[in-house]
């Protein structure tokens, strides 16, 4: 019979019951969905990184030969290691793709081409066509290009390093794990896999032309040159053209002669365009391609990952002219990623945290309410001799079963509809070939003690009122009215104040609980529309920052590492001297060694530095320059001095710290070229920044990769493009949870005064009367609440920026006050859209019966 | 005598689920413009819905309500509210006034939907509740807030005075002073008050002009009292 009751009673209550419902629905929806991706993104890639074999070190010098990588390889607890020649390719005629984002051709195309011997470590994961060996022809390219670019197994690329061209067929398509986070260079943040790439290819396919040509235009070789050009003119002018007859007397003479097959020398050295090999062989008989092949990169393996640190200083110690030894932790792709989704925790900390928090105060609410609702039920049953325990189970169950049922919904669609689709997207930017959405132990926790405390406060309502004599709870509870609260609204000004607003302040006295929850509810929810649009107007302001101030040039050129001086003043000449050089220092901070990048700035305002209040100034030639964010990380000030040296460098200094300023995503040191220039350092620029028009170029001598500011803002605003889902979500479930809890508890406090309004409404007054009075409360409610929030916004989104972005970056909350506006026009059309809904109740007051019912 | 009151062929019928129930069954009746009125009859005798329909909180399943000449029974929500205002003061067995608002509050509220009230002052000396303006509703015994009640329903100056069940919450001593302030107001005004009590207490009967007795829906009997009581007389 009870059971029927229950269903009866939910039936009559079921508008409430169904806002219950929803707003658990919703807490766990949101937080189950939110950690499902976040989750999902960190196991996927820790499995990924394992089945592939991701490096734990890099190692970077001017070259490893084989007996380098030997050495490697018998360091203590180094498992493997294996070399990498990582040059950038460009595609000849990138015209023939499209980009599927803009749909325009693509005018330049790179590919960053990764020469190998052996995949053992960082293996690639073949999506398509045929496994990697040494001895096969053709690339291995990323897939993730290719399926944007449309690139099949089977299609032929044509590219070009430095000039020399060379033509390869795809012959698979891979995701390899340290690109899981890929990006053109530090300026990029986020990869848009349409005008940048990656491929493998075996080192046996490394264009010889480019090896020949940089043998032949060493100086060395250069001056060998010029003394066969001399010792020809020579010759010619004794008549002598055989070169096979020259007297062993004038060979002997020439110093170094022993390995030069000087007839063949003489033979090509005006015309060797078409066989340098041969004409270099000619020069130096020991000559051997495979020797020639610059390896600037080692992966290293290691057995033991606790040892990491011993290993990486021996590494250090034992191997000549290294320049980096690298962990994972510093790694662009492995880091990137983790904090992509480490930051998600904050999002889903802040976010989910604040939703389950605003609809369980407000579900306890209801659920108080409702019991208390049903008081002479309970004496009822009690006076009829149904014993506590079923009564209180029959409640109880209410809670339980509702908030169940709406849990359990709500993690089921959680990782469905919001882990499936933030997962999907946030794997169309990084690179893991197998993704899925995982329920981590804490949300089934979060979800169980959501259940217990909904239980726990109905069964303690409930308990309550069974603890009174079944006569007493026979009686409906009065409404308490504190007298000594309410005098203070007898005098002075609250004398001259209307009836119905004296009212509806005593009211709200009366109702402190209910009152609160309604403000805390829709401040919250006010709050999270102000953080999601913050967050969005704060992103907007920093790539403006970052592109219309810091960034002050349209394209920047990354040099090759080797170019010459031929080259850099030809680049100069043409394109202007605005430069800068960026190198990785290493600085004493307390007793502890601190690598990070100092960029020495000679761009001639094009790349600009700038204060505290993002305005650009000038620096001056008196030390070194620290970013803001780094300056309080290492508890550093103007007028320290530090210690620091060039990695690779044995030449220590001592710096006055003579500015601070700040960049949104580069923590670092700065100083001009001109303090550089008073160092025992040479400065070799590695970037050149101009204005020049270069659209139609594809290629510079010297220059690695010529970038767009146009693209670099391109891939930025893909970023923001995810960015609005994400802040459509949250809008979306803020404004359902806001609705849902002004209506919940519209419901709550119209039922209180049902039958306040009934008794008003016998008295005469109109339907327009008593619904103003009505609104008139929920109204200040929510404008005190919106109040409260767009603070409450502003501190939630700087907090977000802060504290949920690593150290790397410097952002802060940039709200607009039009986003201020609309956000608190947006939730007051809200709160009165809701309550003119619910003030039509006041209609359908049947007088006699509330009045009945109260008696 | 003039009529305020015409009920004509005034039926009311309650559906529950699939059941009709008839509350009030072809009822004709009608009363003087003055007296004191009491309808008497058990519980579920169809005496509450004949006050309420008289009040203007409800409207006849058939039939016509005449108020004062008035077809009240054909009116939208709108002007049964404006009836309500003008022309109805409701006492209530459990008073129903607002707590959260002073005595004097309480009757000052139908300052905003009545044209022509009485002063505050004077409703509440009249119930002899000026001292206690100031108190709220929780600080007054059960005859004090039927009072304010009272108070509130003669601030409207209303032609008729409907009470149901006005000494049900009561003692005798305090019901009598109730009854007391109800017959003072039927008697002022030179005759244009009507005050009709609702109860089932028939010796609040003896002190009534006009006595209906309601049974099953239907009026069973109208006995005018020429003689009635003094109100000091009566006790239960």
């Amino acid at each position: 019979m009870l059971n029927k009751k229950i269903l009866r009673d939910i039936w009559k209550n079921k508008s409430q019951f169904i806002t219950v419902f929803i707003m658990v629905f919703l807490a766990v929806f949101a937080f189950a969905g939110v950690h499902a991706y976040m989750d999902g993104m960190k196991a996927s890639s820790e499995i990924y990184y394992k089945e592939q074999n991701l490096q734990d070190i890099w190692l970077t010098s001017k070259d490893f030969n084989k007996d380098k990588l030997e050495e490697i390889k018998k360091t203590d607890n180094v498992k493997n290691a294996e070399r990498l020649l990582t040059i950038n390719a460009n595609v000849i005629d990138p015209e023939r793709f499209t980009n599927p984002d803009t749909n325009k051709k693509l005018s330049d195309l790179v590919i960053e081409c990764n020469f190998i011997e052996t995949n053992e470590i960082n293996k690639m994961y073949l999506i398509d066509g045929e496994e990697y060996s040494k001895e096969k022809n053709g690339l291995w390219l990323d897939y993730y290009l290719a399926n944007k670019l449309q690139i099949k197994v089977g299609d032929e690329l044509e590219l070009s390093i430095e000039g020399n061209t060379f033509k390869e067929n795809v012959v698979g398509l891979v995701e390899v794990p340290d690109h899981v986070y890929f990006i053109k260079d530090d300026t990029a943040i986020f990869p848009t896999h349409t005008d940048f790439g990656f491929a493998y290819l075996s080192i046996n396919e490394f264009p010889k032309e480019y090896i020949y040509n940089k043998v032949l235009e060493t100086e060395e070789v250069q001056d060998a040159i010029d003394n066969l050009k001399e010792l020809k003119d020579t010759l010619s002018k004794f008549g002598i053209t055989d070169y096979s007859k020259i007297p062993d007397m004038i060979t002997n003479s020439i110093e170094g002669i022993d390995d030069i097959d000087l007839s063949r020398a003489l033979e090509l050295v005006d015309d060797y365009s078409e066989s340098k090999e041969e004409f270099i062989k000619a020069l130096d008989n020991e000559f051997s391609i495979e020797d020639s092949y610059v390896f600037p990169y080692v992966i290293v393996d290691v057995d033991d990952v606790s040892k990491i640190d011993e290993t990486k200083n021996k590494i250090k110690e034992n191997i000549e002219d290294i320049i980096t030894v690298t962990l994972r932790d510093d790694n662009l792709s492995y880091d990137g990623f983790k904090r992509e989704a480490e930051e998600g925790d904050t999002y889903s900390g802040v976010f989910s945290g604040l939703f389950v928090f605003i609809a369980i105060l407000s579900v306890v609410t209801t659920m108080n309410r409702f019991v208390k609702k049903e008081r002479t039920q309970i004496g009822t049953l009690k006076a009829l001799g149904i014993k506590r325990g079923k009564i209180t189970r029959m409640y109880v169950s209410y809670g339980f079963f509702i908030s169940f049922i709406a849990s359990i919904l709500g993690i089921v669609l959680g990782d469905l509809v919001i882990g499936n689709f933030f997962l999907e997207e946030e794997m169309a930017y990084y690179e893991i070939p197998y993704y899925n959405i995982v329920t981590i132990p804490l949300v089934y926790y979060v979800t169980i003690a959501i259940i217990v405390v909904i239980t726990l406060v109905t069964y303690l309502s409930c308990r309550k009122i069974l603890k009174e004599p079944a006569a007493q709870a026979l009686r409906i509870e009065r409404p308490k009215v504190k007298v000594r609260e309410n005098s203070i609204t007898t005098k002075r000004l609250f004398n001259k104040l209307s009836l119905s607003t004296k009212w509806n302040i005593r009211d709200i006295g009366r109702s402190k609980g209910r009152t609160l929850m309604a403000v805390v509810g829709i401040a919250g929810c006010t709050m999270l529309v102000v953080t999601a649009f913050g967050m969005l107007d704060s992103m907007k302001s920093y790539v403006s920052w970052d592109f219309d101030t810091i960034n002050n040039f349209e394209y920047k050129l990354s040099l090759s590492s080797d170019y010459t001086d031929k080259q850099f003043d030809d680049i100069v000449s043409k394109y202007g001297d605005s430069t800068s050089m960026s190198t990785a220092i290493e600085f004493k901070n307390n007793d502890e060694i601190i690598i990070k990048a100092l960029t020495i700035n000679d761009s001639k305002e094009l790349l600009q530095v700038t204060d505290h209040n993002r305005n650009p100034f000038k620096m001056n030639d008196d030390g070194l320059y620290i970013t803001e964010k780094m300056a309080s990380i290492y508890n550093l000030k103007v007028g320290d001095t530090i210690e620091w040296h060039i990695v690779g460098s044995d030449n220590w200094y001592n710096t006055k710290i003579v500015g601070l300023n700040r960049d949104p995503q580069a923590q670092q040191f700065s100083c001009t070229k001109n303090f550089f220039d008073t160092l025992d350092e040479e400065y070799k620029a590695d970037s050149v920044y101009t204005n020049v028009d270069l659209s139609g170029i594809k290629e510079i001598p010297g220059v690695n990769t010529i970038q767009t500011i146009k693209n670099l803002e391109d891939g930025m605003n893909s970023m923001l493009n995810m960015m609005y889902s994400l802040i459509a979500l949250l809008i979306g479930v803020s404004i359902v949870l806001a609705i849902v809890i002004i209506y919940n508890l519209g419901i709550l406090s119209f039922s209180e005064k049902e039958y306040q309004f009934a008794t008003l409404k016998v008295l005469g007054f109109k339907y327009k009367n008593i619904k103003k009075i009505f609104i008139k409360q929920n109204i200040w409610i929510g404008i005190i609440a919106i109040i409260i929030a767009l603070p409450l916004g502003n501190f939630m989104t700087d907090y977000i920026f802060k504290n949920a972005i690593g150290d790397s970056y410097d952002f802060e909350a940039m709200i607009k006050p039009i986003t201020f506006i609309f956000s608190a026009i947006g939730t007051f059309i809200v709160v009165y859209i809701v309550n003119q809904f619910l003030s039509k109740k006041i209609r359908k007051i049947d007088m006699v019966s509330s009045l009945k019912g109260n008696e | 005598m003039e009529k305020i009151v015409e009920l004509k062929n005034v039926s009311k019928v309650y559906k529950i689920g699939d059941n009709e129930f008839k509350a009030l069954d072809n009822i004709d009746l009608s009363l003087n413009k003055g007296e004191m009125i009491v309808i008497l009859g058990p519980s579920g005798a169809g005496k509450s819905t004949l006050l309420n329909l008289i009040g203007g909180m409800d409207i006849p399943t058939s039939g016509n309500v005449i108020i004062d000449g008035e077809n009240i029974s054909k009116y939208n929500e709108n002007k049964l509210s404006d009836y309500r205002a003008e022309n109805v003061g409701f006492i209530f067995q459990f008073y129903n006034i607002l707590p959260s608002l002073t005595v004097k509050e309480n009757v000052d509220i139908v300052k905003d939907i009545v044209k022509n009230p009485i002063s505050t002052e004077e409703a509440l000396k009249g119930v002899g509740l000026l001292a206690h303006s100031k108190k709220f509703p929780n600080q007054l015994s059960g005859g004090e807030q039927q009072r304010v009640s009272i108070a509130r329903a003669i601030a409207k100056n209303p032609k008729l005075l409907l009470c149901d069940e006005p000494t049900g919450a009561l003692d005798s001593k305090t019901g009598v002073e109730v009854l007391k302030l109800l017959r003072k107001q039927c008697d002022g005004n030179n005759g244009a008050n009507t005050v009709i009590i609702v109860t089932h207490n028939a010796l609040i009967a003896d002190i009534a002009d006009t006595v209906i007795n309601v049974k099953n829906g239907k009026i069973e009997s109208v006995i005018t009292n020429e003689n009635p009581k003094k109100i000091e007389e009566v006790s239960w």
